[in-house]
């Protein structure tokens, strides 16, 4: 019975709860025929972090995959997934990019 | 030990956490030449009230103190209630210059990729309320 307890502790637990706090959207472009997207997390416990800067990451990567184009219809999804004690943010972005 | 403590909670709460409240990405150009990051990054002061009129409300020595500490507290709390980003500040036009600055930045005014960012510093009760923009500048 403990173990069942257990087991549903860690299913709630770990499963995790996810917050949007910001969602965006620029034009989108005729052409559509190439999505790209980037993912940046970082983890903090207990709500402590002392910078941003994993947001930059998002924005490299999609300047990777998308050289000497042009990235339009840029969708951003900034969420919080909470975990027992410990919180996972993310940036999440797509676009698509039309080589000229 | 208690001093120990004391330092490490201190270490804690002054470390500055860094908060992220909205985050957007624009289109990206690429094709029109070499790109060069810039930034613009403005601040206004925040501030909880309420927080301060607890902290009171704990360090009060008499109960009629702590009583009232308790009235202002609820006051304040009451009068900043509702939907808001961040703790209040006294000046709601701080990010107003952003375009200009960023322009100061990239005379040519070929600016793509722009990244609107908002963002905080959170010292307890206070903290700085930051609205950065980063975006490249064509060359």
């Amino acid at each position: 019975m403990l173990r069942l307890i257990a087991v549903a502790i860690c299913l709630v637990t770990l499963s995790g709860c996810v917050n949007l706090n910001s969602m965006s959207m620029t034009q989108v472009p005729e052409n559509r025929s190439n999505l790209i997207s980037a993912t940046a997390s970082d983890w903090n416990f207990l709500g402590f972090v002392f910078d941003n800067d994993f947001v930059d990451e998002a924005v490299s990567q999609l300047k990777q995959q998308c050289q000497g184009g042009k990235l339009q219809g840029v969708l951003t999804k900034h969420q919080t997934t909470t975990y027992f004690l410990v919180f996972k943010r993310e940036v999440i972005a797509s676009g698509y990019c039309n080589k000229v | 030990m208690y001093k120990l403590l004391l330092i490490g909670v201190s270490a804690l709460l002054l470390g500055a956490c860094a908060r992220l409240d909205h985050v957007q990405i624009g289109d990206l150009d690429q094709t029109q030449g070499n790109l060069q990051p810039i930034s613009v990054k403005v601040s206004q002061f925040g501030i909880e009230l309420a927080a301060f009129a607890e902290v009171g409300r704990h360090t009060a020595s008499s109960s009629a103190a702590r009583s009232q500490s308790q009235q202002v507290r609820d006051l304040l709390a009451l009068m900043n209630m509702g939907p808001r980003t961040g703790n209040p500040v006294y000046n709601e036009t701080y990010a107003e210059k952003v375009l200009e600055d960023l322009y100061r930045q990239c005379p040519s005014g070929n600016i793509t990729g722009i990244r609107s960012i908002r963002e905080a510093r959170a010292y307890t009760a206070v903290s700085g309320e930051i609205v950065r923009i980063d975006a490249f500048c064509v060359q």
